[in-house]
């Protein structure tokens, strides 16, 4: 479908009206702004948000449109489709993974217009996983450093939660409370009562009161697309109006492809492509926010007679390490009628096995929730996974209602071998497009095989029947992490190029390791951190 | 007044949980009791009023209480925050048993009984109403408290109530003439209380047209947004409370 941008002239889509505007500063190309983000999700529009709010001149430059929730958003899952990244990729490896609508997003916003809202922090020693735990790598920070971090993300996005998180050290009350457990969460709760392990509420990122102009969630469970109800707090609808507030600016449809460099081996701005013609936007520093596949890709793609073997990639680790969560299922039928398509689709969640070092024949760790598939969603998963079709499928389908179902968030291994490349073959834009390799290690698969078994124990403790379980992967972490030093990693701690010094990166690709919760929480804090890093160095001359 | 909040609020609720056990029905019919009894005792001031409906809404308000204990220990996480929150409000029955006890003592005052329960009337009616203010405010803050405050007029019903109450329950304990500036002052706060029950409707009608479509979608969101009946329960008790403090 052509679309047109929607920002420009002045003006940026209001998210919360129909038909609506909010006035927006514009640079033209030929302004040096501070800064050109590449990317408006999670990373990017958080780190728009803080360097615009700190003063600095800011242009995001997004593939995607800029969507206004209450017109655009559907509860329809067959047309909300399109907010997913679905621009060719290839994919390959022993394990490939499934890529678009259960990774990445497409618009302003980014992958969180449409995630799950589960906001969880990092275990604390998994910021030193190889000194404490003995596996994978350290991160060069600290969870002290992110903790306050965390907090001014959980408190931008008013997390509904419990009163006390049962795992992790305590902090301080989440802004909103816990929502109304649904039956699928309850069947969680029931199973880990039985089995004598901790359960909770799923701290969520939609409100369960109003709040400012959001009104609290319906439970109609339509959020892995947009949330017609703008109850969910989305990059789109926290970070970008607060973001165009402090004078950034948002050009959508606008989709970077390649970084340009100057004499002095410093970035100078970025070449993008908007309404069919190439542009160039000057910039006197330039962050790559474009989540864990296009982020080396872009990179990759910016490769010059200074760096030819891509921007930022003295250290040959652009692209590797691509770490992904694996999402085991299991499926069990139900007497009664559960309904999980009621709210949220992860209400309740186990997160014993992330905490529990004793008793795991696996290193890392995992966490599972409960479950909500919409009807499209789970007739796939059973058509795939049960390989039933025709009339069994459809009988398979009438126990809809009654079924009931934990995936877990697994973590995998950094390996250098699972990682993003360019392939030969190129785009609508004419840039070459990314593959990704994947392959699972013996331990990634030995953790999946005890999550199976456990999340099993726990159906049946709580009364289901029938069970039967499937595969699946979710988030896309890694590819251009940070480290301590410039031959183990891509960035320093800051997320600043270790080559490059005005070349930034702030989302996913980040992570050294993944850790076994969702990561959009730490996103958003790494962004919060690094913004409030970068106006330090501002200050102190260091930029 | 408060059986016409205890009526309908347990209506709305009742019916949104499907009327799933018959015994749902029991506070509506109850309440509904109580409060034919009250219009009748208040049309006919002469005639004693029956006790049956009050006694009555006593017992199903306890019994109701014993309900919503059973109903929201028997679920995972037992008694927690989340249950409190959502399970069956244990704050509802002891509305409908307090309306019961006040239409009870009513009857009593209106037969020109000179103690309550062994207490003087002034001091008797003055302390229910009084632990009757607290305990509503007591249930305001927790469901103020799952809305997380978000306005900050939802501070008004859990703050200025059991001042309310404590001066009123000061001031009952002594007759009217040994402390007339407290009894001034219980009264201003009853009297403010009272208005509260009223301007908690508008805030709440305020907070039915922030959800979802607003009051274009009323039949959803009168059920899903902030209790309209709840507040009056305020003003009932505030004019009890008034009503005690004109006892000599
Ligand atoms: C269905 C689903 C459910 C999820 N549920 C959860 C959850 O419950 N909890 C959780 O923590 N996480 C969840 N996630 C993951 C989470 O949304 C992502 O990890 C997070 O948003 C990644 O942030 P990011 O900034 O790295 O990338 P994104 O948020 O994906 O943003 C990247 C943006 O960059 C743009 N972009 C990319 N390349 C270019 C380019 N060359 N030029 C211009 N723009 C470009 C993209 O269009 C995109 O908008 C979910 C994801 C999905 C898909
Ligand atoms: S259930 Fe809540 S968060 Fe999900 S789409 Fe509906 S209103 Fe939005």
């Amino acid at each position: 479908m052509a679309r047109r941008p929607r920002t420009g002239g002045g003006r940026a889509p209001d998210v919360f009206a129909r038909g609506g505007w909010v006035p927006m500063r514009e640079y033209p190309d030929s302004d040096e702004v501070d800064f050109a983000i590449v990317g408006a999700g999670a990373g990017g529009a958080t780190l728009a948000c803080k360097l615009a709010e700190a003063g600095f001149s800011v242009v995001v430059l997004e593939a995607g449109p800029f969507w206004r929730p209450l017109e655009d958003f559907a509860s329809d899952e067959e047309a909300q489709q399109e907010l997913y990244w679905l621009e060719e990729r290839l994919t390959g490896g022993l394990d490939p993974i499934a890529l678009g609508g259960n990774n990445s997003g497409w618009g302003v916003g980014g992958s969180t217009v449409h995630f799950s809202m589960i906001s969880l922090r990092f275990r604390p020693e998994w910021f030193r996983a190889r000194s404490l735990l003995g596996y994978g790598v350290d991160w060069p920070i600290g969870y002290d450093e992110l903790a306050p971090y965390y907090e001014e993300a959980e408190r931008a996005l008013a997390i509904s939660g419990p009163l006390r998180y049962p795992w992790g050290p305590p902090h301080r009350r989440y802004p909103y409370r816990e929502h109304e457990m649904n039956a699928a969460g309850l069947v969680l709760a029931r199973g880990a009562e039985r089995m004598g392990v901790a359960w909770s509420p799923v701290p969520l990122a939609t409100v369960s009161a109003p709040r400012g102009k959001s009104p609290p969630c319906v439970y109609r469970g339509f959020c892995n697309f947009g949330c017609s109800t703008n109850a969910k707090q989305s990059a789109l609808v926290v970070w970008i109006p607060r973001a165009l507030r402090a004078g950034a600016e948002v050009r959508d449809l606008a989709m970077a492809g390649r970084i340009e460099l100057d004499a002095a081996g410093l970035a100078s701005g970025v070449h993008y492509r908007r309404d069919e013609e190439w542009r160039f936007q000057r910039a006197r520093n330039v962050v790559v926010a474009g989540y864990a596949i296009e982020t080396p890709r872009l990179l990759l793609n910016s490769a010059c007679a200074r760096f030819p073997q891509g921007l930022a990639n003295s250290s040959g680790l652009v692209g590797t390490h691509l770490t992904t969560h694996a999402g085991p299922g299991v499926w069990a039928r139900f007497d009664e009628e559960i309904r999980w398509n009621k709210g949220p689709p992860n209400m309740a969640v186990c997160e014993h096995w992330n905490y529990a070092d004793e008793g795991k024949d696996f290193d890392g760790g995992y966490a599972f929730m409960s479950q909500g598939p919409l009807p499209r969603a789970w007739a796939q998963l059973v058509a795939t996974s049960q390989n039933l079709w025709g009339m069994a499928l459809r009988e398979a389908m009438l126990d809809y209602n009654h079924m009931s179902g934990l995936v877990a968030v697994a973590e995998t291994e950094p390996r250098i071998q699972n990682r993003v490349t360019l392939a030969a073959k190129r785009d609508r834009h004419g840039l070459p497009v990314a593959r990704v390799d994947f392959a699972y290690s013996d331990n990634d698969r030995r953790m999946q095989e005890h999550a199976r078994r456990f999340m099993g124990r726990m159906l049946e403790a709580a009364g289901g029947r029938d069970l039967w379980s499937s595969e699946d992967t979710s988030h896309i972490l890694g590819t251009c992490r940070m480290g301590a030093s410039p031959d183990s990693s891509v960035v320093d701690a800051d997320g600043r190029s270790w080559d490059v010094r005005n070349l930034w990166i702030c989302d996913g690709s980040l992570f050294p390791t993944c850790g076994g919760v969702n990561p959009s929480l730490t996103i958003q804090a790494l962004a919060c951190r690094i913004g409030e890093r970068i106006r330090r160095l501002s200050a102190r001359g260091e930029l | 007044m408060l059986a016409a909040s205890v009526l309908s609020d347990s209506a709305l609720e009742h019916y949104r949980g499907g009327f799933e056990n018959p015994g749902m029905f029991a506070p509506l019919a109850s309440a509904a009791l109580a409060l034919a009894g009250a219009a009748r005792a208040s049309r006919r001031p002469a005639r004693p009023a029956p006790a049956l409906p009050f006694g009555a809404a006593c017992a199903v308000g306890a019994a109701g209480l014993g309900f919503h204990t059973y109903n929201l220990l028997r679920r995972p996480g037992g008694l927690s925050w989340g249950n409190l929150f959502y399970a069956a409000p244990l704050g509802a029955p002891v509305a409908l048993s307090l309306a019961g006890l006040l239409g009870l003592a009513a009857r009593e005052l209106g037969r020109g009984a000179p103690t309550l329960a062994r207490l003087p009337r002034r001091r008797a009616l003055g302390l229910l109403t009084a632990a009757g203010l607290a305990g509503t405010s007591l249930e305001a803050a927790l469901l103020h408290f799952r809305g997380a405050f978000h306005n900050p007029a939802m501070w008004l019903p859990v703050s200025l109530p059991p001042v309310a109450a404590a001066l009123l329950a000061g001031a009952a304990a002594h007759p009217p003439e040994a402390a007339p500036r407290l009894t001034r002052l219980a009264r201003a706060c009853l009297n403010a209380t009272a208005w509260l029950g009223v301007a908690g409707v508008a805030l709440h009608a305020r907070g039915v047209a922030r959800q979802m479509g607003g009051w274009r979608n009323w039949s959803q969101n009168v059920l899903s947004g902030p209790p309209l009946p709840a507040p009056p329960s305020f003003s009932a008790l505030a004019l009890a409370g008034g009503a005690a403090l004109e006892l000599p």
